[in-house]
């Protein structure tokens, strides 16, 4: 709860960073010669092509642009500029000038990726993102009402699908919330892959919750005890399982955290909390909000 | 599933069948432009777009790019979208500009000009006449010397009409060359030089015209009806003389023989372009409209190329080639020829992107080096594999016996995902790889479903058997329920998504579908395949739960 409350409070006051996939831009990635140039040489470099919030930042062995613009024509400037600057600092070397080819191939500058994107693409993948997750809990929530819809005692099918929604919920705040903080400290970009791994999580959180709710299912018809420790009994008899199946998924996953490709890096990151939070929410949340809501019903 | 087995294990050429990577793992560009179809009509939209993902496509072949992917897409706000995959494309900046161009559409007329004397053509015209005359000087020296005129005209003279002066004269129908009675006035080339000649009498000289060489017999003369004017009757023996234009109709089987020279006429005077049918006999015909300017170029293109041929060229190549029967005015024309109504329909659509270029702008690109994916495979695929061992190595020793024969299992579900991959096929990016590993762990999930279950049923004080049909069919439908909620959320994942992450979402619901067969189905069975009582033998093996009663050997082997 405190966890949830600290999310949304991290959400609303820094929000996410957004990725140029939504807010339209350019991402450029470049690998330079032997001599490398230092950031404040790369972005003197395109100085003079006046791009808009320019950010230059060193990686591994290369420099990633950022830049609001998105035109051909802006891209290939830059690239003229970038590999002015490489040709200066890594000069050909004399017996090797010929053809252009070779002399392409001594400087060692590469383009790695370049990644434009229009205004208006980004705006519209931002809707297509949330309207495919309000759909997914929507579609979520009513296969759930549809599932346990012959146990409507004490309470109502639908109150479970409710339930789940509320738990996935719960889970979808924090990873975004995560996500908010690190945007904030490492200025880490959420794209659209971001968007699959908040739907995934929503799936696999449901995996758990309904695990649970199964086992209710089962339970309640046979049942001496109360409503109370019913659920209480079907979360117990559930507990090694949610935790062995999630430990297992988060084990791939803290491999691919660790040793995975630099584009999936933050992907598996997402599922990673995801996940975690997505079993704790199953065991901690959906099943009490039952009780409490069935107890609601008794007092009125 | 058994089939796709199968197919893995039999064919031996299953091996040679690669994976379609996608432009993150091989390298290429994602090209996306926006069309502009805001001045079209409703109707006219699709068919315009199809026609610019179709120029584009054979844009992008001349690269040489293998299997480009061009898709039409319409986005929510409703507009149009043509999305570009290269794989594996080189010079990305040489690709944005040659798709960005608007189709090139021309009207050429068959030169007239004598074409260039170093060409082919120019060689094979000079050996033609160069023929034709010594073929005629052959033929006169006969007729000079007496023999026979109308049998050497039968032998010589082509079956043409022969065009002489501004009168077309035809020879007779007999080929005999007779020309019949002429005036001077009528024809003077031919006349004058013989009118002073005995009757009988075959000029000494070849009359040579614009069109071709001429050997005259003076057959006959008189006075006209009239008294005042003299007729002659002539036979001819005539030999061609060649132009470009005749090279050109002797060739038009081959096109690339005709100097085609061009107009002005170009695409942007074309209106648009329909597919009509002939009200009378039903061929397809394609129907074009100019606008002002273009409707007075190509009346006179018309009236200057009658009974020759003109040529409609698309990006530089020659697709229709119809022959002008009669000057057309009024800025409408029609194309008929010998085609199906599919290829009018096609020279139509060509036609209308090349008059209606639907002008398209590059709203996004994205380019990966081929490098930087090699480095991204490797780290993911061996990051896979490490978080498969691990999980192996825990489910082993968790569950024993059954972790064991479920690691099987994910192995037997890694190959048939993987062929699945190969041969349907579905295409590899880096978040397909991720939605694969992932479905790995919802298969793992399924089988400590089943476990978790079987150990509850034997603390029960169920016995094996019966504890292990209880696992599976009681942790049935929270599998069962759990991996349509996996569905549900890749359904939605594959129709709102990005291509990159519908990668993700098509690889994770084949996994979820043959994880659910796997899971169950094969793990089951190998439970099944161990002898009864020797794995209540050695209990161990499955469980440290004891049975709460005392282990009785099971009677219902199976």
């Amino acid at each position: 709860m405190v966890l949830f409350v600290t999310a949304i409070v991290f959400i609303s006051t820094w929000g996410l960073k957004l990725g140029i996939d939504f807010t339209g831009g350019s991402l450029l990635e470049v690998k330079f010669g032997a001599n490398k140039p230092n950031v404040i040489e790369v972005s003197d470099s395109v100085k003079d092509l006046k791009l808009n919030s320019l950010s230059v930042q060193p990686s591994e062995n290369s420099f990633i642009l950022r830049f609001q613009d998105s035109s051909e024509d802006v891209h290939q400037k830059v690239l003229v500029s970038l590999k002015k600057l490489n040709d200066g600092k890594n000069p050909v070397k004399a017996e090797n000038k010929g053809t252009s080819t070779t002399v392409v191939a001594t400087t060692g500058f590469e383009e790695l990726n370049f990644t434009g994107i229009g205004p208006s693409i980004g705006q519209e993948l931002q809707k297509k993102a949330i309207s495919a997750i309000i759909l997914v809990l929507i579609a979520i929530s009513l296969y759930i009402s549809y599932a346990f819809r012959k146990v409507s005692k004490p309470i109502a099918s639908w109150k479970y699908g409710v339930a789940t929604l509320i738990a996935l919920f719960h889970d979808t705040v924090i990873v975004i919330g995560f996500f908010a903080l690190l945007g904030k400290v490492w200025g880490v970009e959420v794209n659209t892959s971001f968007v699959a791994a908040v739907l995934t999580v929503l799936g696999f959180s449901v995996h758990d919750t309904i695990v649970v709710f199964d086992r209710i299912r089962e339970n309640l018809p046979k049942s001496a005890d109360n409503f109370e420790d019913t659920i209480n009994r079907s979360v117990n008899q559930t507990l090694t399982r949610s935790i062995n199946t999630s430990m297992t998924v988060m084990f791939v996953l803290m491999s691919i955290v660790l040793f995975g490709g630099s584009s999936i890096k933050y992907f598996a990151l997402a599922l990673f909390v995801g996940i975690f939070f997505g079993t704790y929410s199953s065991i901690f949340l959906a099943s009490p909000l039952l009780v409490v809501w069935n107890n609601l019903k008794k007092k009125i | 599933m058994a089939n796709v087995t199968k197919n893995y294990v039999t064919l031996p050429q299953v091996k040679d069948i690669p994976f379609r990577l996608g432009l993150d793992l091989q390298g290429g560009s994602q090209l996306i432009y926006e069309a502009d179809v805001k001045s079209l009509p409703e109707a006219e939209k699709s068919t315009a777009l199809e026609g610019v993902r179709e120029v584009i496509e054979r844009r992008i072949n001349i690269f040489g790019v293998s299997e480009p992917v061009v898709q039409v897409n319409k986005t929510m706000s409703g507009s149009y979208r043509i999305i570009a995959e290269l794989a594996g494309i080189k010079d990305v900046q040489e690709a944005i500009k040659m798709i960005g161009e608007t189709p090139l559409l021309e009207f050429k007329e068959v030169s007239d000009k004598p074409l260039d004397t170093s060409s082919a053509d120019a060689k094979k015209l000079t050996e033609l006449n160069k023929l034709s005359t010594d073929q005629a000087k052959k033929v006169l020296a006969q007729a000079v010397k007496g023999d026979d005129f109308v049998a050497l005209a039968k032998a010589n003279n082509q079956a043409q009409s022969v065009g002489v002066g501004s009168d077309a004269l035809t020879v007779g129908s007999e080929n005999d060359g007779d020309l019949g009675w002429v005036t001077e006035d009528v024809n003077s080339e031919l006349v004058k030089p013989v009118k002073f000649l005995a009757k009988g009498q075959v000029y000494k000289n070849i009359i040579t015209t614009k069109t071709a060489s001429h050997i005259v017999k003076l057959e006959d003369k008189r006075l006209r009806s009239d008294k005042k004017t003299m007729e002659y009757h002539l036979r001819d023996i005539s030999f061609p003389i060649y132009t470009a234009a005749d090279l050109a109709a002797v060739n038009s089987a081959n096109d690339s023989n005709i100097n085609w020279q061009s107009t002005q006429l170009t695409g942007k005077h074309l209106k648009r372009a329909v597919v009509n049918f002939n009200p009378n006999d039903g061929t397809p015909e394609v129907s074009l409209e100019f606008n002002d300017e273009g409707a007075k170029l190509f009346e006179q293109i018309t009236t200057r190329n009658i009974g020759k041929q003109v040529a409609i060229f698309l990006d530089g190549y020659p697709i229709s080639t119809p022959t002008v029967n009669e000057k057309i005015t009024g800025g409408e024309a029609s194309i008929s020829g010998s085609f199906t109504a599919q290829e009018a329909k096609l020279l139509a659509q060509r036609l209308n992107t090349g008059a209606l270029p639907v002008p398209i702008s590059l709203v996004s690109q994205q380019t990966v080096g081929a490098s930087l994916g090699q480095q991204s495979v490797d780290n993911s695929v061996r990051a896979g594999l490490i978080g498969l061992a691990i999980v192996a190595l825990f489910m082993i020793l968790f569950y024993r016996l059954p972790g064991l024969l479920s690691v099987f299992a994910l192995v037997i579900y890694g190959f048939i995902s993987l062929a699945i991959f190969k041969l349907w096929p579905v295409t590899m990016t880096l978040s397909g790889i991720a939605g694969f590993i992932l479905s790995i762990g919802m298969a793992v999930d399924a089988n400590i479903l089943i476990f978790e279950r079987l150990k509850e049923e034997l603390r029960n004080g169920k016995d094996l058997s019966k504890a292990i049909e209880d696992g599976f069919s009681r942790a049935w439908p929270s599998i069962r329920d759990s991996n349509f909620t996996t569905m549900i959320v890749c359904f939605v994942l594959i129709e709102f998504s990005t291509s990159v992450i519908k990668g993700f979402a098509v690889t994770l619901l084949l996994g979820v579908i043959i994880s659910m067969f796997t899971a169950i189905f094969v793990t089951r069975n190998f439970l099944k395949l161990m002898s009864n009582k020797w794995l209540t033998k050695y209990h161990w093996l499955i469980t440290s739960v004891k049975n709460k009663k005392e282990v009785v050997p099971a009677t219902e082997l199976k």
